[in-house]
């Protein structure tokens, strides 16, 4: 199996954001969610697409034009899913951010991720 | 939501998004802004990126360099011929290399808006005419606007008729065809 190249962090958001979705995976969805995700960083629309092509071109995700519905003013829907390709890649950030994630605390303690939690709460 | 600015402004997004992605982009703009303000806001901060991903994955970096060689190519030898003073001026060699990266542009442009449902052996051509009509308006705007930078009208003409034929025979020989998986497939 071909092994995946590794992601930068709005392409990790990207692919985060079609798992997420599933069947529901379409521009202005993953940009909702991409938005969720980087919270309090503004994301635009066109980066969103930019990545989408990226992520295709890499053979990481797949996608297919939907039928045409009329909130769309009679328009398609491109919609997206992860590759197994695009899974593995995907895991493969997770596990590196959870090895991250786990060292920040042994370093910073308990306490750090408790006043970080309310911190990022309130914003 | 119908207003005629509205209809307006979607109809000019719809003309400035290249048709490869435009039935998706479009659908977005419009699912996502109900006035035409935040249509147009929105419009005018995704499609120049919707434009320059298109032109990402049409272009081809070794034909790209092939077609400014011979561009380039095409440009000198016709001032080595009919000028040669032109290629030892001051600022001669900037003033070939200008309809040289013109006709580029235009070829780029031609690729990335080119549809890829209606491929056509004149999508060969078209790319490389439309860029030496650009160099042709960009003498124009030279000639008003800077002289000095202007080629002489021989030149244009026979270097935009040689670099014409060497970037359609070099198109013909190395098809620009997209391999980018997207494209109006269903699933």
């Amino acid at each position: 199996m071909a092994k995946p190249d590794s992601l930068g962090q709005f392409e990790q958001l990207v692919l985060t954001a079609i798992l997420t979705r599933r069947e529901d995976a379409y521009g202005v969805s993953i940009h909702s969610k991409v938005q969720e995700l980087a919270h309090p960083k503004p994301v635009s629309l066109g980066a969103v697409y930019v990545t989408l092509d990226r992520l295709e071109d890499k053979g990481l995700v797949k996608s297919w034009l939907s039928d045409p519905t009329p909130e769309r003013g009679g328009r398609a829907k491109r919609c997206y899913r992860l590759e197994a390709l695009g899974e593995r890649a995907l895991e493969e950030s997770a596990v590196t951010a959870k090895r991250m994630w786990d060292n920040i605390v042994e370093v910073w303690g308990k306490q750090w991720v408790k006043q970080w939690s309310k911190k990022w709460a309130a914003q | 939501m119908g207003s005629p600015v509205r209809k307006m402004a979607e109809a000019l997004a719809g003309f400035l998004t290249p048709p490869a992605c435009r039935e998706e982009v479009l659908g977005d703009l419009h699912e996502r802004n109900a006035t035409a303000v935040s249509f147009c806001r929105d419009a005018l901060s995704a499609i120049p990126l919707v434009v320059f991903s298109r032109i990402r994955r049409t272009a081809d970096a070794q034909l790209i360099v092939l077609q400014l060689c011979a561009l380039c190519l095409a440009y000198w030898a016709t001032a080595w011929f009919g000028q040669r003073g032109l290629i030892e001026n001051t600022n001669g060699l900037l003033r070939l290399a200008i309809p040289a990266a013109l006709v580029l542009l235009g070829v780029l442009f031609e690729d990335a808006y080119a549809n890829p449902g209606r491929r056509s052996p004149q999508h060969l051509v078209r790319g490389p005419l439309i860029g030496v009509a650009l160099t042709f308006l960009s003498q124009v705007a030279l000639w008003m606007f800077h002289s000095q930078l202007m080629l002489p009208l021989a030149i244009s003409v026979y270097g935009g008729v040689l670099g014409l034929l060497l970037t359609s025979a070099l198109r013909l020989l190395f098809s620009p065809q997209s391999t980018s998986p997207q494209g109006p497939q269903t699933r």
